[in-house]
């Protein structure tokens, strides 16, 4: 067989594949060249720090670096999964969230004054050195960011 | 680990993926791991395929992330097999017992959804009163196959219920069909709906504007429909003056009513509305001379309790066809279910039995297990805390996996029936499905993903021919160009 198909990827018979992750197109600079993001944990400590291009979207640069930050609809703001939390000092620089951003930070678990949906930060040299912190996973289920129910 | 997952819907893919995140197949300290997943519809996805609205493509999204754990070799789709639940509503599905299951497998996991629609005892289903899940299905040309509703005939639909299952219903009755056939809407389904008379659509909700259940997005989409318009809503009387308490999506969503529909009311032949402070007490039926009468309690919110109370007050509207949209829940029949819950019994994803026992290898996740609430974020943010589960307990101690911090229950149901219990095969077959489905794959019976990613290539080729999204395929239609596709052996 010719193997025109993509399909045949999934054959359970093919040879291992790793599962790719989803490229979002960012290209990392020369180290000691790009705009550092330092990533954290809900608790604040470092997981890792890297750099990125002006421009470049916080989920992107996630993806890039492999940190555990989700982003199931890619970057169309539709899902919520990608919300981060800047530092207040940062969070200022950046440009008002938009309507459509603001509805998705509705729903956002553990949301904060200075929540962002990381799709939608592009980072700027004024960034340099943000500490950008991932919210606690939780099991206690967040619903549509309501709290009493019927 | 041979693991069975049953229910091939988002929450299934979440927590393979998971799994497979957290255990690399090139890690020699990761144990030998199969994933099975089986579901009763030929198509995998669940609600991401047969639920979400056809104008929310970018929900859909997430469906490359299941791809991409599709593309394990430890992983296997069974599509059209229904596991062990009694009331097989897919006709083509073949049944599988669960003993079939516990033989051949180490451990299960139910991610069965919430399939049944909620049903409210003064609005029993007719010609004229249809659930909203019949009308997605529908749309979603779901294997259940249900019959479009009655449009031609519409002028007045009422929806009972105001989450954002009524209001996806909403926008796709007042959207020109036009806009909604570059989607994945079926042709059969856009023609129909060109013959729609619908006129206005009322969404009925039991409580007030804080309590509604619709998220600011959805309303915000419903604001902004180009060819409908909303009828001004008396937002003083029901909200109370002062809004210090209110949350920062209930001050949101009071704004956007407060501002009202970009098109004025009175500008467009569509028109919808908000009737807050309505339930539903009963129903009659149609005659050749008048509409339906819906009879409707007002009602007000109790402080204390947030719950509807009636006041007393009743009053009546005409309409020509009810929708229900009350929420979802799984089978009554369906082991481990419980009737008051609507959902499985579950601690903190293990399954736990009618007596109270938490059950050994046996998991539940997904709205399977904390019932139809939440978005696809809160699906996946529950998958990945029962993957932590499931990997907790396989590992030995000494090798704690990460975990995600977890509170210790989630509540606990308690049923009066006694169910046996799961006992699992600790020695099955290391690699093969149930004899059952060996057998069915050769007859063509049941899906792999490999077919299935085959179908979604050429229903989104046929889009393309189309100028939209995609066009879908039945069972009949999929099975027949699969055989055609298949190399012959
Ligand atoms: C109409 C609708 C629209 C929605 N739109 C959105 C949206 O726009 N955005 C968003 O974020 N969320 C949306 N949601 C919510 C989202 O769909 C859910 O959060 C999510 O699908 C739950 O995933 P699940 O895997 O638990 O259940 P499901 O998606 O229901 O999957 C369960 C699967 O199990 C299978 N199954 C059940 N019983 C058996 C059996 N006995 N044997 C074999 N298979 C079985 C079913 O066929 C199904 O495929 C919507 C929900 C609905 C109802
Ligand atoms: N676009 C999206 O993101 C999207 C789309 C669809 C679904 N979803 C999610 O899927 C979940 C399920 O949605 P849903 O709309 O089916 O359910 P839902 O949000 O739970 O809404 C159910 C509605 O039915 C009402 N109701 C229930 N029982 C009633 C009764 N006996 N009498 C009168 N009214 C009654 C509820 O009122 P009370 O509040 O008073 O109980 C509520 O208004 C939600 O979490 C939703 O956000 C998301
Ligand atoms: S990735 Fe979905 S909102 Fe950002």
């Amino acid at each position: 067989m010719c193997g025109t198909s993509t399909s045949k990827q999934y054959d359970d018979t093919e040879p291992a594949q790793a599962p790719m992750s989803r490229h979002m197109g960012i290209d990392r600079p020369a180290p000691g060249s790009g705009i550092k993001v330092n990533f954290q944990d809900s608790k604040g400590n470092l997981l890792k720090t890297v750099e990125a291009n002006e421009g470049d979207d916080i989920l992107a640069i996630a993806h890039e670096y492999d940190i555990d930050l989700e982003g199931a609809c890619e970057g169309s703001v539709a899902c919520s999964t990608c919300h981060v939390i800047l530092p207040p000092e940062y969070y200022d620089l950046l440009p008002e969230p938009e309507d459509d951003e603001n509805d998705m930070l509705d729903m956002a678990f553990g949301l904060t004054d200075t929540s962002r949906l990381g799709c939608q930060v592009k980072l700027t040299k004024e960034m340099d050195g943000m500490d950008v912190r991932l919210p606690a996973a939780t099991r206690n289920m967040f619903v549509d960011g309501k709290k009493a129910s019927h | 680990m041979k693991l069975a997952i049953i229910g091939g819907g988002p929450s299934a893919f979440y927590v393979a993926s998971r799994i497979f995140q957290l255990l690399p197949a090139a890690k020699p300290s990761s144990p030998s791991l199969r994933i099975h997943l089986f579901d009763r519809l030929w198509a995998p996805h669940g609600l991401v395929r047969y639920g979400v609205a056809p104008d929310h493509p970018e929900v859909k999204n997430c469906t490359h992330k299941f791809d991409a754990a599709a593309l394990d070799p430890r992983l296997r789709f069974f599509g059209n097999v229904n596991v062990g639940d009694p009331a097989n509503p897919i006709p083509h599905a073949i049944n599988l017992p669960l003993s079939s299951i516990f033989k051949n497998y180490t451990h299960i996991l139910f991610s069965t959804g919430c399939t049944l629609p909620t049903l409210h005892p003064a609005l029993p289903p007719s010609t004229y009163c249809i659930p909203a899940l019949s009308l997605v299905h529908w749309y979603t040309q779901h294997p259940t196959n249900p019959p479009p509703p009655p449009l031609e005939n519409v002028s007045h639909v009422s929806l009972i219920g105001n989450g954002n299952v009524s209001l996806d219903v909403a926008r796709m009755l007042l959207t020109n069909p036009d806009v909604l056939s570059k989607y994945d809407v079926p042709q059969h389904v856009i023609d129909h709906l060109s013959r729609s008379n619908v006129k206005h659509v009322s969404i009925i909700g039991r409580r007030g504007p804080l309590e509604a259940a619709f998220t600011t997005k959805e309303l915000r989409e419903m604001i902004n429909l180009p060819e409908a318009s909303m009828i001004p809503l008396d937002l003083d009387s029901m909200v109370p003056v002062s809004k210090d308490s209110l949350t920062r999506q209930q001050s949101r969503v009071l704004q956007l009513l407060a501002k009202g529909s970009a098109k004025p009311y009175g500008t467009t032949s569509k028109t919808w509305s908000l009737d807050f402070l309505r339930s539903p007490v009963g129903l009659a039926p149609p005659s050749a001379t008048s509409q339906a009468q819906l009879k409707l309690a007002h009602t007000k919110v109790d402080a204390k309790t947030s719950r509807a109370v009636p006041t007393g007050e009743t009053s009546v509207f005409s309409t020509d066809l009810v929708t229900t949209s009350l929420g979802f829940r799984s089978p009554p029949s369906s082991l481990f279910s419980s009737e008051d819950l609507g959902h499985l019994r579950t601690i903190s994803g293990r399954l736990v039995s009618s007596s109270g026992h938490v059950l050994q290898n046996a998991y539940a996740s997904g709205w399977a297990s904390t019932g139809a609430k939440g978005v696809l974020a809160s699906t996946m943010i529950d998958a990945y805390a029962v993957a932590d589960t499931i990997l907790t307990d396989l590992m030995p101690k000494d090798e704690p996996v990460k975990t995600t911090p977890a509170s210790p229950t989630r509540e606990q149901g308690v049923a009066d029936d006694d169910v046996a219990e799961i006992v699992m095969n600790p020695n099955p077959h290391p690699e093969d499905p149930p004899e059952e489905i060996k057998e069915a794959l050769k007859e063509g019976m049941v899906t792999t993903y490999s077919d299935w990613k085959k179908v979604d290539e050429e229903e989104v080729r046929r889009g393309e021919v189309l100028g939209k999204e995609r066009e879908r395929m039945g069972w009949e239609e999929a099975r027949e160009f699969l055989t055609k596709t298949k190399p012959r052996t």
